[in-house]
């Protein structure tokens, strides 16, 4: 069958500095918003842009990413021509190997890609959090009759070493590449999301396999080899809400932004929804002692407590008495009476036993360095127990280092 | 083959519902903050192990079957059986506009349908109870009674419209049935019965042979000493929404513990369509307490002892209190409401005050603009 344009989306990453959030899952996986997993956006972006066929690239620990993708239903791709498809490594007559690197991982499944016979292939990560038109990059890529179009962003001139950064002429052609630059010679961030003509990927794809000192990496190798021989490279530019939600601060500021709609990022703008295979639980109840100010609550859950400038999943429960500000709380977290949780993020099913601590404020914690509390899923919290500012635990109650 | 085949009646209106079902049928009011009457007979079913669900329509059936769609949200959009929507029975020339005789007559008009029944045993429901019932353990208690049909009763002879109420004799024979009580007495049926499927389309025969029409009076009455009609008690919450005050009262016993612990029991979740919108948002000078609030709401006022549906908007201070407010219900900037329920798309402009009572909660119709 056909296709135009097809989606290739990265989530093998161990997203190893979410710790112990992505001890037992992927990184796309994680819980985000109250509502969501990191990787629906990626994908309600690619429904809302009209493209039917993604593959996901799945490696590290994939299961509970698997079984919340299933048939691809909630996000309507579950078409009869295409659809979401997991694509782990798999072995050939000659043996097989892990994905070695985002290129190779692609080039892995060159045999999926050439199924739909694609002109574009749009390469996606599964840890960003953003809502974006791909069809509109598409439409650039095309008039600017480029081999790949980069999707890049404005980010503080401060800030630019943390980035891929792209230098561009006045068409917004990529003149030059820099990953992670001193000194950087442009503002424009890359985004880690590529469109590229099919037949002009496969080759850099195959070129780049046969390189034993490659590291099959898009960032490090393909793109530079392209840009090298003097392939047509467009910018893409974006001016949304974009979020790379790879560390835990990054993941904790994507819940607090999605609270203020001013941060960019609106969930409720009904014109680009994203989807989430949703859990079936009742409507939430709030109790007469609650106390709710700018908070994100979902189903199933039971507030009896105080909760302030935070986010709750679904089937959360904080008890009377209990007060939790400033945290991020995954679905089925129980607070018991009593205790107070305060920048914190509580992985799913943690429970807080009563009259405990856990995290503190920056303004408490100073002079003394200050950092996210991080529960483990799972960890269970003995009544009475702090656990101080900055603490991470496993799912066994242990303090483990970041 | 073995197993239970599930039935459900979606008809019109019985009771008063006024506004409420101007635009719908009972068993597709919404209820309890996301739920429409229906998710709970279909979910009753499907918990029970059922697969095969037929829903017998009558008038003003746009709304359920927008709801139903394929069954997919029961497991119910199966290759073989699964749901199985049977459109109006009254196919004479104006169908839906003659009213509704009874049950028996319901069930002559789809007899091609329950003659393909593959299970030996059917469950019959009605489309407005809200109830969550052990069915696989009732059913099981039919089959080892040796009952012809076993009627499911509440623990109560609660005034429901239109109710049919049962008396029986110590082992729960049911020796007696009433309806059209000005004052109820004996057991709140809840027009739930099991019986088996060779039994169903012996009586579907024989009353259409006689020109009977009522499954209670034709049946279950004139033929109580004839059949043996055994009941089963049901002791947890059942609402039969019928009319705006039972739909009110029943609303506002949501946000009781105990009965939503009876009727969200985890083990027999009710399903319903998802709504696919983001959190809930409760403001910095938003107040809610004593509410059941389901998903996409926006709260910057103050509400209190009350249900929101997906999507309400709670403008800064307005007040809501003992209310029932349905998906995408507008309540502007300091504009007050007590004891209303707001149909669908329901917007209240600023510094507005409707106020019913406990004991007639106003009904603003769909889309309608205070």
């Amino acid at each position: 069958m056909k296709k135009e344009c097809i989606a290739m989306l990265l989530a093998g990453g161990q997203g190893s500095r979410l710790y112990v959030l992505t001890g037992d899952m992927a990184k796309p996986a994680v819980p985000f918003g109250g509502k969501y997993r990191i990787i629906d956006f990626p994908l309600s972006n690619c429904t809302n842009s009209g493209i039917d066929t993604v593959g996901v690239l799945t490696q590290y620990r994939p299961l509970e990413l698997n079984s919340y993708i299933g048939s691809g239903q909630p996000w309507d791709l579950d078409g009869s021509t295409g659809g979401v498809h997991i694509l782990p490594p798999y072995q050939g007559s000659k043996g097989g190997t892990w994905y070695k690197g985002t290129a190779n991982a692609i080039y892995q499944n060159i045999g999926f890609i050439d199924l739909y016979d694609p002109d574009y292939v749009v390469i996606l990560s599964g840890d960003h959090i953003y809502k974006m038109d791909y069809s509109l990059m598409v439409a650039r890529h095309k008039e600017a009759g480029a081999a790949c179009t980069i999707s890049v962003m404005e980010v503080p001139w401060a800030e630019a070493p943390r980035f891929g950064i792209m230098s561009v002429d006045e068409q917004d052609m990529v003149t030059e590449f820099a990953e992670k630059p001193k000194e950087p010679k442009s503002n424009l961030a890359s985004m880690g999301i590529y469109v590229f003509s099919w037949k002009k990927l496969r080759q850099y794809l195959t070129e780049d396999e046969a390189n034993p000192a490659s590291e099959n990496d898009f960032g490090k190798n393909v793109i530079p080899a392209m840009l090298g021989n003097g392939e047509r490279m467009a910018a893409y530019r974006f001016a949304g809400y974009w979020k790379d939600v790879g560390t835990l601060e990054s993941l904790w500021d994507a819940n607090m932004d999605m609270l203020s709609p001013e941060s960019g990022l609106d969930l409720r703008d009904e014109s680009w929804p994203v989807y989430a295979r949703s859990v079936n639980a009742p409507p939430t109840f709030v109790g007469h002692s609650a106390h709710l100010s700018h908070s994100a609550i979902n189903r199933g859950s039971v507030i009896q407590g105080v909760v302030e400038n935070s986010v709750l999943s679904p089937g959360a429960v904080v008890g009377e008495g209990a007060r939790v500000s400033y945290s991020v709380l995954l679905p089925g977290t129980v607070v018991e009476p009593g205790a107070v949780v305060e920048y914190a993020i509580l992985g799913e099913g943690c429970r807080i036993g009563r009259n405990c601590r856990v995290g503190g404020t920056p303004e408490a914690t100073a002079p003394a360095p200050w950092g996210l509390t991080v529960l483990a899923p799972g960890c269970q919290v003995a009544e009475g127990r702090k656990v101080a500012a900055g603490i991470m635990l496993d799912r066994n109650g242990e303090e483990v280092s970041k | 083959m073995k197993g239970l085949h599930g039935i459900i009646f979606s008809y019109e209106e019985r009771g008063d519902l006024r506004e409420l079902a101007e635009i719908r049928s009972a068993s597709s009011i919404p209820f309890g903050g996301r739920y429409r009457a229906i998710d709970f007979a279909l979910s009753n079913l499907v918990n029970a192990g059922v697969t095969d669900v037929g829903v017998v329509l009558h008038g003003r059936y746009q709304s359920i079957l927008d709801h139903l769609g394929t069954g997919k949200v029961w497991d119910l959009s199966r290759k073989r059986g699964g749901l199985r929507v049977l459109p109006p029975f009254n196919s004479r020339d104006d169908w839906g506009i003659l009213p509704f005789r009874g049950k028996m007559e319901a069930l002559a008009g789809v007899r091609s349908y329950l003659a393909n029944i593959r299970q030996d045993y059917v469950a019959l429901m009605d489309g407005d109870l809200v109830v969550n019932l052990p069915l696989a353990e009732i059913y099981e208690s039919h089959v080892r009674s040796g009952a012809d049909i076993t009627a499911v009763c509440g623990n109560d002879s609660f005034q429901t419209a239109d109710g049919t109420y049962f008396e029986f004799s110590p082992e729960g024979r049911i020796t007696d049935v009433l309806f059209n009580l000005q004052r109820p007495r004996g057991y709140r049926g809840l027009d739930v019965y099991i019986l088996s499927t060779k039994l169903l389309l012996e009586l579907v025969d024989d009353c259409a042979a006689k020109d009977q029409y009522s499954w209670r009076r034709d049946v279950l009455q004139a033929r109580k000493d004839q059949l043996r009609l055994c009941s089963y008690i049901w002791s947890g919450f059942a609402a039969q929404i019928r009319s705006v005050q039972e739909y009110y009262d029943r609303s506002m016993q949501l946000l009781d513990p105990a009965i939503r612990a009876d009727l969200f029991t985890p083990t027999r979740p009710i399903r319903a369509k998802g709504a696919d919108k983001a959190s809930t948002y409760v403001g910095t000078d938003g107040c809610c307490m004593d509410a059941l609030v389901a998903e996409g709401c926006h709260i910057e006022g103050t509400v209190e002892n009350s249900v929101l549906f997906p999507g309400v908007v709670v403008e800064a201070g307005a007040v809501v209190r003992n209310c029932v407010l349905f998906k995408e219900t507008v309540v502007r900037c300091g504009a007050s409401l007590a004891y209303v329920i707001a149909d669908k798309d329901v917007e209240i402009l600023p510094n507005r005050t409707l106020m019913g009572h406990a004991t007639y909660p106003l009904v603003l119709a769909k889309g309608s603009v205070v």
